[in-house]
């Protein structure tokens, strides 16, 4: 035995040369080639963590120390942690189906662990997430524009949701303000099915259209006065979307012209005095009460979870919760989960934000109300009229190009909305409309009829196609209030339209009063020229994706949540 | 990458040099410790198993209330150092207190001493043990710190509420919950929102159970003999069932609530009811945040002592009895008592002074900390608890 101990300790110290010396040469590729792939590893344990992706930066910056650190089990494996964002109800969704087996999981707020908990008691009799810890806290407030803000009286009298929603709600705009040139007040939220601000910004609309602060009930969701109020504020806003993030970063680059107020979290007004924005950005607290996204972390209570990843998963929960990277928080604009670690810049009234509120809050529906209201707002959302512009040239026969488009596509017609409605512009060397304005409750069979009817041949008409759709949808003057948008997938450059880029881009540059349109763009496979469409999409106020044959159907899903 | 040395290779630079000096270096140390230090290392584990009579030392459990967590786990650090100690490993394991004894009777092997907040549901635990095992489950008992409920409230909200109300009761209280435009109503505050109070499940926390306890006391007026009639009063579970239908939090843990309200402040509560010690824990966190917290006493209240019950455990043996014994014998001390006193409790040992300048009830008087109390309340039978939990769950099922 002794023996065996010393070629061990020789062993390991012959092993431990190349590393060393890998460690310290200049080198393009560190530590990251060197770690074992996710779950392969005998002597680590490799833990998989989802989390709502307004604290990203923030996770990864941490998460990246601790993995560095020399974390074990009590049995000496090294703890390895892979961390994933999430919208918050995607990463609830995904742990329910089995999609992705996390064993830590942490979403923007506890609404999503109630939800997942009932879901989970009605499947399984368990819950899905046993106890929690709160890592780090935001208020929910309304983001707006200084200016604005000063103008509805922001500093001089409190403001609440009923002030907000009534403007959102107002023919006049901004002019009932002594600011015509304002123009219309445009108001953002994101998807409530995918992100915990849009959920939040729902049961407030809820609560201000009821004339509640607490005790919402199912028939209040009944009450016409209460459907109507939920329907005027949702025509005045722009679209939706999977992540408050990308929202308050498009209301930051954009300017007021874009949207004149956003519900985001606390932390992101901060993270605005970090970058060049036309104005400062303030947080209204709204005087009614507001939430908290508390983000809650827990371990997974399924059997995939071994007593050992329970064990590791505790050590990087007590890791998260330590005050150095407690105190890291804060240097992102978000309030400690811990007690000991007291509240400091830029958490205060430089940085737009006042650490002495909010006053009071509201209080979370129940899981049937919460229910009652996503329905209610699956029928009184804002509509969307969408034409997808589909490239069927010859290059989209390559490596299953137009089978996976195919699928994506109809990815989208089943997540639309039954209010909503879909027109299909498949192009090659000639555009061809294949179908017009079809709604989508009647007509979801012969849209994914119609698009498994496609095929690929041909060259590529793109720059005509997207000047088609766009000018198509002008011409639907009967839908000021829904959200116009175009979808357009290619996957390569456009070699027959009559119409050059330099033409397009001010026929559907937004100016968010007549030409209000989005371009969504997706440069498809690696011969698609995303700076174009890049461009394309970002002067249309849209957003532009990467796709692949393997990733498409969450790139149209993705797309689906800001209709 | 390149690996036959080629100019565009990795190369070592200066610093790389001396870092792979230092890490051979300490690999050769760790090598000498293998060949070396680890024969004393070996030689310092068997002097202390010697100490044993070369078996192993006897392992006790411990469930017990988190809401003296921090005080055990400093204790049994403490108990390690000493040469009982050396013989005896104490195993915390934290569950709510009634969770604890559920635990217990359900035949829980790792629990050999149960302690739970307070006395409360002893009755209901020795019923529950009697009808599953025969016999008294509790061989031996002792307080080892008190603890009396209080009101912790910010104080601008608490200064606003006694001007309407005069004082801060669960009557009073009752009354505020019922305010239709909440803070409006009670102190023209309308941007308070409506009257926030708070407190621990019931049925998974004893501060919760402790709470409707003291509440039927205080709507009764009385001390002693709670009484079924008392609970099964029309009036009173009416008066219970808009308490509580007001109420809010009902967490299972009396620590989780109060940090909510320390990180959260006013917004999440304006008042809770909570031990005294977890109170004075938290009010040194909470300044600097949102303004100071203030403790108030309630007329009724009732004290939460801890007890340590040796449990007559079909699986304890003997040696865990006398263990169990021996780590009681040692948290009764002075030297450990007095530590209680900086987690907020008031140690059970009375040679222990607890009004000195750095006690938390010298420190902290400006929020309202005291010695002295008003009207101590029994503690009821187990029927009347029992039945009590009935009322309260009534009141739930009609929220």
């Amino acid at each position: 035995m002794r023996v065996r101990q010393h070629w061990l300790g020789l062993l390991s110290l012959f092993l431990c040369i190349p590393l060393a010396t890998i460690l310290s040469c200049k080198s393009p590729n560190k530590t990251s080639d060197s770690e074992p792939q996710f779950g392969t590893s005998a002597d680590r344990v490799d833990l998989l963590f989802t989390y709502g992706s307004e604290k990203e930066k923030w996770i990864n910056d941490v998460t990246e120390t601790f993995n560095r650190g020399d974390h074990k089990t009590a049995g000496g494996k090294r703890i390895y942690v892979k961390a994933v964002p999430l919208g918050s109800g995607e990463a609830i969704d995904e742990v329910l189906s089995g999609r992705r087996q996390p064993d830590i999981i942490s979403p923007a707020s506890a609404a999503f662990i109630k939800l997942g908990n009932a879901q989970s008691q009605g499947k399984t009799g368990k819950d899905l997430i046993a106890s929690t810890d709160n890592l780090v806290l935001s208020p929910v407030v309304i983001a707006m524009w200084k200016p604005m803000a000063e103008a509805i009286g922001w500093g001089k009298k409190p403001i609440g949701w009923a002030d907000i929603l009534t403007l959102a709600r107002g023919q006049k705009g901004w002019e009932a303000y002594g600011y015509p040139q304002w123009g219309r007040f445009k108001f953002g939220h994101t998807h409530p099915q995918f992100s915990n601000s849009g959920l939040i910004s729902l049961f407030a609309e809820v609560y201000a259209g009821s004339g509640k602060t607490s005790g919402l009930t199912v028939d209040d969701l009944s009450k016409p006065r209460v459907a109507d109020f939920l329907s005027g504020i949702e025509k005045s806003v722009v679209h939706y979307g999977s992540s408050t993030g990308f929202f308050g970063r498009q209301m930051f680059s954009n300017g007021p012209q874009y949207l004149s107020a956003a519900v985001l979290y606390e932390n992101m007004v901060i993270e605005s005095y970090s970058q060049q924005v036309p104005f400062p950005v303030v947080a209204i607290y709204p005087k009614e009460g507001t939430f908290w996204s508390d983000h809650p972390i827990g371990i997974v209570e399924r059997d995939w979870v071994t007593p050992e990843h329970r064990e590791a998963a505790k050590t990087y929960i007590q890791y998260l919760l330590q005050r150095p990277q407690q105190e890291r928080a804060i240097t992102y604009g978000f309030r400690p989960g811990s007690v000991d670690v007291p509240l400091a810049s830029p958490i205060d009234t430089t940085h737009g934000v006042d650490p002495q509120e909010p006053k009071t809050t509201l209080e979370v529906p129940s899981v049937p109300v919460i229910d009652a209201i996503l329905n209610l707002w699956q029928q009184k959302k804002k509509p969307a009229n969408v034409v997808l512009v589909l490239d069927t040239s010859g290059s989209m026969n390559d490596d299953g190009k137009i089978q996976s488009a195919r699928e994506g596509a109809k990815q989208l017609v089943n997540l639309l909305s039954d209010n909503d409605r879909l027109s299909l512009l498949p192009f090659n060397s000639k555009m061809t409309w294949a179908v017009q304005n079809v709604p989508i409750k009647t007509g979801r069979d012969q849209l994914n009829r119609t698009i498994d009817s496609l095929f690929a041949q041909d060259g590529t008409k793109l720059y005509d196609s997207i000047d088609a759709g766009y000018q198509y949808l002008l011409t639907q003057s009967g839908d000021a209030d829904s959200i116009l948008s175009v979808v357009v997938l290619t996957d390569g450059e456009d070699t027959e339209s009559t119409t050059p880029l330099a033409t397009l881009m001010p026929r559907i540059q937004y100016d968010g009063e007549k030409q209000k349109i989005h371009v969504f763009t997706i440069a498809y496979g690696k011969d698609a020229k995303k700076s174009i469409l890049d461009n394309i999409a970002q002067s249309t106020q849209a957003k532009s994706y990467a796709g692949t044959p393997q990733n498409i159907v969450e790139v149209f899903k993705d797309i689906s949540t800001f209709f | 990458m390149a690996i036959d040395g080629s100019s565009d290779g990795p190369k070592l630079t200066g610093l790389g040099r001396v870092f792979i000096f230092l890490f051979i270096l300490s690999c050769i140390g760790g090598a000498y410790y293998l060949f070396v230090g680890k024969k004393s290392f070996q030689q310092t584990t068997d002097k202390a198993t010697s100490l044993l009579g070369g078996g192993p030392p006897v392992e006790i459990g411990i469930a017990y209330g988190t809401e003296k967590q921090r005080w055990l786990e400093w204790a049994v650090g403490e108990f390690a150092k000493t040469s009982d100690g050396r013989h005896i490993k104490v195993n915390l394991i934290p569950m709510g207190s009634l969770e604890g004894a559920r635990a217990v009777v359900s035949g829980d092997q790792r629990i050999n001493v149960w302690s739970p907040a307070s006395a409360l549901y002893k009755d209901i635990f020795v019923q529950e043990w009697q009808v599953k095992y025969s016999g008294d489950p509790i061989l031996k008992e002792e307080p080892l710190a008190l603890s009396p409920m209080v009101f912790v409230v910010w104080d601008e909200r608490y200064q606003a509420f006694i001007q309407k109300y005069k004082v801060m009761s669960l009557e009073t209280i009752n009354q505020a919950l019922k305010a239709k435009g909440g803070w409006d109503e009670i102190a023209h505050k309308p941007e308070w929102g409506l009257f926030k109070f708070g407190h621990t499940h019931p049925n998974q926390s004893n501060s919760g159970l402790m709470t409707i306890v003291v509440a039927a006391y205080t709507y009764h007026h009385k001390t002693n003999n709670l009484g079924l009639k008392d609970v099964l009063d029309v009036n009173f579970q009416n008066w219970l069932g808009d308490l509580e239908r007001g109420a809010s939090g009902f967490s299972n843990s009396t620590g989780n609530m109060m940090k909510e309200m320390v990180l959260k402040g006013p917004s999440s509560y304006d008042a809770l009811m909570v031990y005294e010690s977890v109170a004075i824990d938290y009010l040194k966190n909470a300044e600097g945040r949102w303004g100071q917290l203030r403790v108030v006493y309630p007329e009724y209240n009732a004290w939460n002592d801890n007890p340590y019950y040796i449990i007559n455990a079909p699986w304890s043996t003997s040696d865990q009895r006398k263990a169990a014994d021996t780590f009681l014998a040692f948290l009764l001390t002075e030297p450990i008592q007095r530590e209680s006193l900086k987690h907020g409790f008031r140690p059970a040992n009375t040679n222990v002074a607890i009004k000195f300048a750095d006690s938390p009830f010298e420190m902290f008087a400006a929020n309202g900390v005291q010695v002295d109390l008003q009207k101590i309340c029994e503690i009821p039978r187990a029927e009347v608890v029992n039945n009590l939990l009935a009322s309260w769950q009534r009141a739930q099922g009609s929220r």
